[in-house]
């Protein structure tokens, strides 16, 4: 999963040019150390195939459609802020105000829907922009003041959660009205909004991250400031924006969520920036910087969320869910770390 | 001090990484109170050899004997115990500790009461850095040393817990030419103690200047085993490179009048006084020095990567925004700084994606990268330096330096560039990758560019360059035409400049009006 280069890119990079000097080939195509090093490359993809494959044995319930669609609704919060936390964790940097801007978000916009009901774009805009603002002092913080990110983002962490309660005056907003509702709640061809909203969140930050220069250049900065630097690009700037982006982002979330259930809690997000970061790190990147991809983190985030579902169907109490859960996390980027050494030696 | 009896003996090593054998059945004897140089290109598996020898790696086949007793492998512990130890090139020493912190860390010394008795430990730290006669404050921080008394406190720590074989892994690759000589000091005193060392390196004068007998290994192979006392250096170099090496600077083509760079009154943050200076179209500008004598700082104040209070760049005529990488870029400045891994190249990204940073906007439509395009023309980059890749995809990490360095510095080819400013452009880069460097510079001043090279490479300074300035403190201290250059006492004159040593020594055309403060 550590793969380290837009794909795209490479296809046609190792085929245009033929002058270039060839030593130490690949190992050669279905040769035993071909299969080693894909089965090693491909480890997270395997696990979740095994996960799944055991809870579709273990229950029928699991492999329906019905199943599959919740597991993608409670998946797109997640989703949005797992892409933005993924741009972040790029740079080498890492974004835990997300959990309590969902909140302040929500409850913002909760707020705008009950003081001017009938105004559907305003609340979203509202969230959209709560998030831009938040993001942005984090960027600025980080990018402009040099305040190390971890400490940045956990500020404006307790900053949004003490926002959150201050704009519901302690109590969460109930009683808004159906359309704010009608967000989160419609499908368009059978499919929910906020699924439709992250694969369509998943494909765009897939294509901007290897197909864009604005993605290179978030490679770039966070493989190695200096040398971005050097080589004309301006690092505060995608510094700045990584943060903003993942604001935003948490900003959608936090209106998805508050629509679904139709009020605004100060509750709402608590700790998912954690689930965030893990989907990310089981993902495949480096808290360091410089590696990841984003179908890492979407993959990181599904099998996140097919546990979750599972052990729910299994009836296995909450408890052992966060203990399994936890085991998981750690075997998982344990395995990761290991055949990825094994790989390089 | 010379005893018939092997302090260390290698027979037979075998090592392969991953299938690819680094080392062939390499058998090597150390006596007593000798100093054994090992060379040969990056590569050539000098590193892996040191590392089995002290046991942090286990060959496939062979062994190792201390004074006729086995070494285990694996186990670099009791390698320690056995009395042989290793400098590693990379040095493991802990910045932010004090220099007798680091001598005595993992052996410190404790009071009855069971603390740790710093007052004791200063004490013999002292007593430990004298027999060297190295003037190093035990109580200085480790970060605020120079990297070369730095690799000096390794040396000291490593031979004072009884070492009676001492592997140092290129001491010399980080530090400047004065630091070099407390080295050979150091390795001198030891030497004489009966302390067993191979010291290996790229360059032949440390050869020269420190060892008694030559070990040469080439694609795992020892090639060559002789006595200082009967071989040469060009027997040396052939045994290294496989090849009688053609002469190792190309010529210079001659400098056109037109000045392409013109740096004015550039001040740049923290120096005592403004700099000046011209380069035409095809010349290469040497930059001597001692480290941390600003050359560094002055090409990074020229490009925009560091703060400067005052001053103009221009590039053909044109002026450049100061602090400004980017608009450097645009008027056709380049940079390839010193360190190709802490800002050179980005190691976690292929060959490619490093090939098109510079200009990525030339690559991109409306912010969507064109791949076939930037592969085109990265490739003919990469592939007019000649770089040893297994494509474009290939990630920088797993390049060798000279390799890392060739991408660095071809990665600018991709548009048009009128000066390059180079920063050790050779630094850690093995005898044959040199070669193709100095060709590929020499071919770029010919071709129009005007390029600066800042080097701690006495004789890179004086084969490559047209015109060549010493820096000191900051300040351009003297001016040195080719045919100065060309001059016998040429050496001493740079160092004297470099060093301040006043000017009672002949400087043909000392800048004493670049400076202020002027230099006495």
């Amino acid at each position: 999963m550590r793969s380290v280069t837009p794909k795209g890119s490479v296809q046609e990079a190792g085929t245009t040019v033929p002058s270039s000097e060839v030593v130490n080939a690949e190992p050669a195509r279905f040769s035993k150390d071909w299969l080693t090093d894909r089965l090693l490359r491909n480890s997270m993809l395997i696990v979740m195939l095994l996960v799944i494959t055991y809870f579709s044995y273990r229950s029928a319930r699991f492999g329906t459609v019905d199943n599959l669609r919740t597991i993608l609704i409670a998946a797109a919060p997640f989703a949005l802020i797992a892409l933005g936390q993924t741009l972040v964790i790029l740079t080498g940097g890492i974004d835990l105000s997300v959990g309590s801007l969902i909140a302040l978000a929500g409850m913002s916009s909760a707020w705008v829907a009950v003081h001017h009901p009938g105004q559907v774009w305003m609340t979203v805009g509202t969230a959209l922009l709560a998030g831009l603002i938040v993001g942005s002092i984090n960027g600025f913080l980080v990018a402009k003041v040099n305040v190390p990110p971890f400490i940045a983002t956990l500020g404006m962490l307790t900053a949004c959660s003490g926002m959150a309660y201050v704009i519901g005056g302690g109590a969460p907003i109930n009683g808004l009205p159906k359309e704010f509702g009608n967000i989160a709640n419609t499908a368009i061809l059978g499919v929910q909004i906020p699924v439709l909203v992250m694969i369509v969140g998943i494909l765009a930050f897939s294509v901007m991250m290897r197909r864009t220069s604005y993605g290179m250049r978030v490679y770039a900065v966070g493989g190695n400031r200096v040398a971005a630097e050097i080589a004309g690009v301006k690092a505060s700037r995608t510094l700045f924006s990584v943060y903003a982006i993942s604001g935003v982002l948490a900003g959608l979330s936090g209106v998805m969520l508050a629509s679904r259930v139709i009020s605004g809690a100060p509750t709402l997000g608590k700790g998912y920036e954690l689930d965030a970061i893990a989907a990310v790190v089981i993902g495949g990147a480096s808290l360091m910087g410089g590696r990841g991809t984003i179908w890492g983190t979407a993959l990181g985030l599904f099998l996140i969320q097919t546990l979750n579902n599972g052990l729910d169907i299994l009836t296995v109490p909450a408890y052992w869910q966060s203990v399994i859960k936890g085991v998981l996390i750690i075997s998982a980027v344990a395995v990761d770390v290991w055949s990825t050494s094994r790989r390089r030696r | 001090m010379t005893a018939d009896l092997p302090i260390l003996e290698c027979k037979g090593i075998v090592k392969g990484f991953g299938g690819a054998p680094v080392l062939k059945s390499v058998s090597l004897k150390l006596e007593i109170g000798t100093v054994t140089a090992l060379v040969g290109e990056n590569g050539a598996g000098k590193s892996t050899l040191l590392k089995i020898a002290s046991g942090q790696l286990r060959p496939d086949a062979g062994e190792i004997s201390v004074r006729g007793e086995q070494l285990p492998f694996g186990d670099p512990r009791a390698a320690h115990r056995m009395g042989v130890a290793i400098v590693p090139q990379e040095l493991a020493s802990i910045p932010d500790m004090r220099v007798y912190e680091n001598l005595f860390v993992g052996s410190e010394l404790k009071s009855r009461a069971g603390l740790l008795d710093r007052r004791r430990m200063i004490k013999q730290a002292r007593e430990m850095l004298d027999v060297f006669e190295v003037e190093i404050d035990p109580q200085a921080v480790m970060n605020r040393l120079p990297v070369g008394l730095r690799q000096i406190v390794e040396i000291v720590k490593n031979s004072s817990k009884g070492a009676k074989v001492l592997l140092l892994d290129e001491p010399t690759s980080a530090i400047s030419e004065r630091e070099i000589e407390g080295l050979y000091g150091v390795v001198r005193h030891l030497r004489n103690q009966g302390v067993a060392m191979v010291y290996t390196t790229h360059k032949m004068e440390e050869v020269r200047a420190t060892a008694d007998r030559v070990v040469v290994l080439r694609d795992g192979n020892l090639i060559l085993d002789q006595s200082m006392k009967v071989t040469t250096d060009a027997a040396i170099v052939e045994a290294m490179i496989g090849r009688e090496l053609e002469d190792l600077f190309p010529p210079r083509a001659a400098a056109q009048p037109e000045v392409v760079l013109s740096v004015e009154e550039l001040h740049v943050t923290g120096t005592a006084a403004p700099v000046s200076l011209q380069v035409r179209r095809g010349e290469i500008l040497g930059l001597a020095g001692l480290v941390g004598a600003g050359r560094t700082e002055l090409l990074e104040a020229i490009f925009g990567t560091r703060t400067s209070d005052t001053g103009t760049v221009h590039v053909a005529g044109r002026a450049v925004r100061r602090e400004s990488p980017a608009a450097s870029i645009s008027a056709g400045m380049a940079l390839v700084p010193e360190d190709r891994k802490g800002a050179g190249g980005i190691l976690s990204m292929s060959v490619l994606d490093n090939g098109s940073l510079p200009r990525l906007s030339s690559f991109t439509t409306g912010g969507w990268l064109n791949n076939r395009n930037r592969a085109k023309s990265v490739g003919q980059a990469m592939s007019s330096v000649h770089l040893r890749s297994r494509g474009l995809s290939q990630s920088m990490e797993t390049l060798s330096g000279g390799n890392q360095q060739k991408v660095v510095l071809a990665r600018w080819l991709t548009g048009h560039v009128d000066v390059m400013l180079l920063d050790e452009p050779t630094r850690g880069v093995d005898v044959g990758a040199r070669s193709e460097i100095y060709k590929i510079i020499t071919e770029l001043a010919k071709q129009g560019m005007a390029v600066i090279m800042a080097s701690s490479d006495m004789p890179e300074i004086l084969g490559m360059s047209h015109r060549a300035y010493v820096m000191r403190a900051g300040a351009l201290v003297g001016e040195l035409d080719r045919a100065a250059l060309d001059r016998a006492d040429v050496q001493t004159t740079i160092f004297h400049l470099a060093a301040g040593l006043g000017d009672d020594v002949s400087s043909p055309t000392a800048l004493t009006d670049t400076t202020k403060d002027g230099f006495s």
